[in-house]
């Protein structure tokens, strides 16, 4: 570790090393929010690298226009939430079967659900995409959300942390008299929100960011989510080379994600540490 | 694409678990109603497995059953067609240079390799550095690892865009700098020798905070107490670092060369807004141009191979990288 008793060259030094590498990691993020205000005529080479002849926010309703972009947040509103809605109810199931209940054949089921943590998502997408034709659900929200349903990451995750509640605690729920559906509603679940919220901290910024598959299964303006209607800015943009309509458009897309994490900065970190599942 | 991936720890814990069921649960059965154990009680824990079962077995494991046997057949052009099975042949044609996939395939999996191994063997030095830097008291420090972890949130696609605006050879950010300082601009992503670096560099500037939070999160493991001995006997801060930090770090760092690789190998939602592959398959990767032929039908075999293919370096990879370890932790 690097700490120093004293303040010594040495310890302004890395001091110094680390505000160089934040700046160099933070400079495209900088310079995409200049260029996004910068008139829709100058580009960087033109004047100021900076700041343009004006502030202006014509970016912002040119690329506005260009898309329907009101209509792809919520298609992400609904690609995430419906996907997180249903995986709560599944991993909290299976998970408290797992974690509680012993029934023949259990380990080897459970074995091959975690089958899933081993076989590379990104290769499957190619037989999902067969599947979802077949399923004539081509082209709908429930193509986005569907292969989502089953989460074998939020399974283990609900499993570990139902184990380490007491068993006295439902025991004694138990005894006064509350059935099953009672004991999770007023027991077990209160007591795990904080693997709940970590699970939907990952969950929830996956599938916002998510763009392949949803450009694989989707067709339609009415279904496609923000990553999907970002690209089509890309591609009308590169014409003119319209970067700062680009950034502006990007900058809808990041924006809610960036927000939440600079405002809930340590859980988020402590649930991507999650997703190492240490 | 969340990809959450199988730690060694958690291959321990499986396999503690499902060698001898934790006491917890043979002391206390699921009958504690003090009643026999009705129908529903045999049933009920299925019930509760149920949902996620059909969804993992529809879209992973029968997925994955069908890539195995799509990589045998060589369907027909048209649907009425019946696919025929052809053994090994998709394979073989993928590694024949003078094939038309093949001939396409073998250089875009140099390409992957090469993107991957350059990418893992500069973001996971910088990670571990960024976390020593960034496990100090020094101020400010929330705004420093917002700064290095903010890109993992950002999606691919929206970075790519990002940096197709920095890379751009006319009005780009990078060649605009160098112009002003008299200097000729370089084609990022046009140049057929450039746009591999390009991608990669982008890449590694996306990823290094993921994996430093690992390192973050080992470091924060390490008890404080052993660098207060290794104080008092006089160790330097290189010596505490090369002989204490580091060996102590060895099983973070497997974990995060087995994440890196996976998912190195998988990214490739940047290449639609940065090149599209281009120029000539030069920046182009192995699962992108799986996703060029997935909608044409005299392809699905090849499509397939190419998964299955993909699929078999990355487990070479894993189980390289355990045995390895597993080796050296042995010694120790």
């Amino acid at each position: 570790m690097l700490t120093y008793r004293k303040s010594t060259f040495a310890s302004h030094l890395t001091t110094a090393l680390t505000i160089v590498l934040a700046l160099i990691w933070l400079m495209p993020l900088i310079f995409s929010i200049l260029m996004s205000f910068r008139p829709p005529a100058e580009p960087v080479n033109q004047g100021n690298i900076f700041i343009g002849s004006e502030i202006t926010l014509e970016n912002y309703a040119d690329a506005w226009a260009v898309a329907p972009w009101a209509g792809h947040y919520l298609n992400s509103i609904i690609f995430v939430l419906g996907t997180l809605a249903v995986q709560v109810f599944t991993i909290t199931m299976a998970g408290y079967a797992f974690a509680r209940m012993k029934f023949f054949g259990r380990d080897m089921l459970l074995i091959l659900m975690l089958l899933q943590l081993m076989i590379p998502t990104g290769v499957l997408v190619v037989q999902n995409f067969a599947t979802m034709r077949n399923l004539n659900l081509f082209d709908t929200h429930w193509a986005l959300m569907m292969p989502y349903w089953g989460s074998a990451f939020g399974v283990l995750l609900m499993r570990q942390t139902f184990r380490g509640i007491p068993l006295e605690l439902e025991e004694a729920a138990r005894i006064d008299g509350a059935n099953w559906l009672q004991i999770m509603r007023y027991v077990v679940v209160p007591l795990s929100i904080p693997a709940y919220v970590s699970f939907a901290i990952i969950s929830i910024s996956s599938h916002w960011n998510e763009y392949l598959w949803p450009a694989i299964v989707t067709r339609a303006e009415e279904v496609r989510p923000l990553t999907v209607g970002l690209n089509r800015l890309y591609q009308t943009s590169e014409v003119g080379a319209l970067y700062g309509q680009l950034m502006a458009g990007t900058l809808f897309v990041i924006a809610p994600l960036m927000i939440l994490f600079i405002l809930f900065q340590r859980r988020f970190i402590e649930s991507f540490i999650n997703t190492g599942l240490k | 694409m969340f990809r959450p991936y199988i730690s060694q720890s958690l291959l321990r814990k499986l396999k503690r678990m499902t060698a001898t069921p934790s006491p917890l649960i043979l002391e206390k059965p699921n009958t504690s109603y003090g009643a026999r154990k009705t129908l529903w009680d045999w049933i009920f824990p299925y019930v509760l497995v149920l949902p996620t079962l059909i969804f993992v077995f529809m879209f992973t494991l029968l997925p994955a059953v069908n890539t195995v046997i799509d990589s045998t057949l060589s369907p027909g052009r048209r649907a009425s067609e019946p696919a025929e099975f052809v053994g090994l042949e998709n394979y073989q044609k993928l590694f024949d240079a003078t094939h038309f996939i093949g001939g396409r395939f073998l250089p875009i999996l140099g390409n992957t390799l090469i993107f991957t191994l350059v990418t893992i063997a500069i973001s996971v030095p910088l990670a571990l550095l960024l976390a020593l830097l960034l496990n100090r008291k020094i101020r400010g420090l929330g705004f420093w690892r917002f700064s290095i972890f903010y890109p993992t949130l950002l999606p691919l696609m929206g970075a790519a865009s990002i940096w197709a605006f920095l890379y751009s050879d006319t009005i780009g950010l990078f060649n605009t700098i160098l112009r002003a300082f008299g200097l000729p601009g370089v084609n990022w992503l046009g140049d057929p020798n450039m746009v591999l670096l390009s991608i990669t560099a982008m890449n590694i500037w996306k990823q290094s905070g993921y994996f430093m939070i690992f390192y973050l999160a080992g470091l924060q493991s390490i008890p404080k107490d052993i660098y207060e001995a290794a104080d008092l006997d006089g160790a330097t801060v290189w010596q505490q670092l090369r002989y204490l930090t580091l060996p102590l770090l060895n099983r973070t760092t497997l974990f995060v060369l087995v994440i890196a690789i996976t998912f190195t190998f998988q990214t490739v939602e940047q290449l639609p807004a940065m090149n599209n592959g281009n120029p000539a398959d030069r920046g182009n990767l192995v699962l992108y141009f799986i996703f060029q032929n997935i909608s044409e039908r005299r392809n699905w075999g090849y499509v397939n191979a190419m998964s299955l293919v993909l699929v078999g370096i990355l487990l070479i990879f894993t189980i390289a990288n355990f045995v390895l370890f597993e080796r050296r932790s042995d010694v120790e």
